[in-house]
């Protein structure tokens, strides 16, 4: 196309504010976070040296250790469970063809609202003395829990109130891509009488992977990052149980003001973030048809 | 398939009753919360649980004299409205240049904000606001909500841009119409619903966003969700009142999903999903 300098200007002059915006408040912090997390800083917050310093301590640090099982823990169980549980609901949504308007509202309820009121609603479900949670148990004649205080638990629990949260958005994800799969395929394996749970493992189901590949990724970027749940509700506790790398960076950061070593944190979360996106990238490319 | 039409029929029976099943665990913690807002102080505590009690709007009233409420929520719609507004304002010129001249790259690097953890962007802002003397600042609060709305604003516009046929654009600029003015006179008007679902959108990711006001803001700018701290704190006591912030907190982001929802999933996956 032939643009003239002045429309070429015109377009730059547009472009530009949101250039300057992401560079001053995106890029820019980015690298000053990877060079605050090579420097050394004293007791009093001043810089006293450059170097690996933070990252030979991070490594050293049975609480960063536990940070990284953590997250992964509670990433591994909470992403396996919404899939699973996101995909049936997916069918059972699909079954059913037409959704009301109301119903759908519903299902998106969870996961518009703020992730902090999850958290508040369900620490007063499952107070461990006058929680709704326990009333339900002793009635059923169960021996009650103390959830959120419990450290054996504490990780299933919140993996547990993010599947609440979440699977309905995994669900209607998987429904777009089993709207959009061609009837087709259906329809040849109808008439060729192929059982409905084959029908399941051996079409459907490989056509909807990089679909559950996509929502994958989508929820991976988030459970690495799980903060807000886990700092309205136990703030890392009981006895650093869910003290994931997240919650442990920003406790460094902001209670302890060693921002050196949050940042080498920061840096080291960002780098399992980022290898996970392009491990699931890798795996949606392989898997495309 | 080879199921008979009884069976069939039997299989939609089953269907439906797992469907409200889902939709019952769905609802009830949602509602469980909405209906302690409205119980009276000393049934919200009452073990076992009441079900029957007469509705009050008692919590609401403590909740508001016993705490700064108004001023929390002004801050916070000032604070989501101005960073929704920025977001556009930067994000709308941004996505159409991007789409008409199919440089995205700079769009990708909006995407590192959804990407890396909220607190590796926090330390540097926390030096670089110091600096300036700017923590608890609205124009702070509204700058770093921005890089939360910027990315949905350009990823929710970018397909409505890419839709519009080019050759309208060229058989504009034949008639020597200006890239500023084919933004601003054919190109806005055209995805004008794609600007309601991202400003909804930016919305409400900002004003859900909780983790950048816990550490920008101060007593006098602190919004809603920052304060849920001191709610929870309170709420040892209070659960009326925790109960009720909750409510009322959830209640803007709520309504306007149910505005959105035909474009929510698109939306929400930044163009990953088409929903």
């Amino acid at each position: 196309m032939n643009v003239n300098r002045e429309h070429r200007g015109q377009m730059a002059a547009m472009s530009m504010p949101a250039l300057v915006f992401t560079v001053a408040m995106i890029a820019f912090p980015i690298i000053y976070t990877i060079w605050m997390s090579f420097q050394t800083y004293s007791s009093t917050g001043q810089v006293i040296g450059w170097g690996g310093d933070n990252y030979s301590r991070m490594v050293a640090d049975d609480r960063f250790w536990n940070g990284i099982w953590v997250t992964i823990y509670l990433y591994v169980l909470s992403l396996v469970m919404q899939l699973v549980l996101g995909t049936g609901l997916a069918l059972l949504l699909f079954r059913a063809r037409r959704l009301p308007g109301i119903m759908r509202s519903l299902f998106i309820s969870p996961f518009m609202m703020p992730p902090v009121v999850a958290g508040m609603m369900w620490l007063v479900i499952l107070d461990p003395s006058l929680g709704a949670a326990n009333w339900i148990l002793t009635s059923l004649g169960l021996p009650p829990s103390s959830w959120l205080a419990s450290p054996a638990i504490v990780v299933p629990v919140l993996a547990m109130i993010d599947t609440w949260q979440w699977t309905p958005y995994v669900a209607l994800i998987v429904l777009g891509g089993l709207q959009s799969l061609p009837p087709s395929v259906y329809e040849a394996a109808e008439i060729d009488g192929a059982p409905r749970h084959k029908v399941f493992w051996r079409i459907t189901l490989p056509l909807l992977l990089p679909t559950l590949v996509t929502a994958m990724v989508l929820r991976s970027v988030d459970l690495l990052r799980f903060f807000d749940l886990i700092y309205i509700t136990t703030q890392g506790g009981p006895s650093d149980r869910s003290m994931t790398l997240n919650i442990y960076g920003f406790r460094i950061g902001f209670e302890f003001f060693q921002l050196g070593y949050a940042s080498a944190l920061m840096i080291t979360l960002s780098i399992m973030v980022l290898g996970a996106v392009i491990a699931l990238n890798r795996l949606r490319a392989a898997v495309e048809w | 398939m080879t199921t008979r039409p009884s069976d069939s029929r039997w299989l939609d029976g089953l269907n439906l009753v797992l469907l409200v099943l889902a939709g019952v665990i769905v609802m009830t913690p949602t509602a469980w919360m909405v209906l302690s807002s409205f119980k009276p102080s000393y049934e919200v505590t009452a073990y076992p649980p009441t079900l029957v009690f007469q509705p009050t709007l008692e919590n609401y009233a403590t909740l508001n004299s016993q705490t700064p409420f108004l001023r929390y929520t002004m801050n916070s719609l000032i604070v989501t409205v101005g960073s929704t507004l920025f977001g556009l304002l930067l994000g709308a010129p941004a996505a159409f240049v991007a789409s008409w001249t199919r440089i995205t790259w700079p769009a990708v690097v909006t995407l590192m904000a959804r990407m890396a953890p909220g607190t590796l962007f926090l330390l540097p802002w926390y030096v670089m606001f110091r600096q300036v003397d700017m923590i608890g600042s609205y124009t702070a609060l509204i700058l770093t909500h921005a890089v939360i709305t910027l990315p949905v604003v350009i990823w929710v516009l970018l397909p409505y841009f890419d839709n519009i046929p080019r050759s309208i654009y060229e058989a504009a600029q034949v008639d020597g119409c200006s890239p500023f003015r084919i933004f601003r006179r054919i190109a806005l008007p055209l995805v004008s619903s794609g600007l309601a679902v991202s400003a909804i959108l930016a919305f409400v990711f900002s004003w859900n966003f909780f983790l950048f006001a816990l550490v920008l803001s101060n007593s006098q700018t602190k919004t809603l969700i920052a304060a849920s701290f001191n709610f929870i704190g309170e709420g040892s006591t209070n659960w009326g009142g925790l109960m009720a912030a909750a409510t009322i907190i959830a209640l803007p982001p709520l309504i306007l999903a149910a505005v959105v929802q035909r474009w929510l999933i698109s939306g929400l996956t930044l163009g990953a999903v088409k929903g």
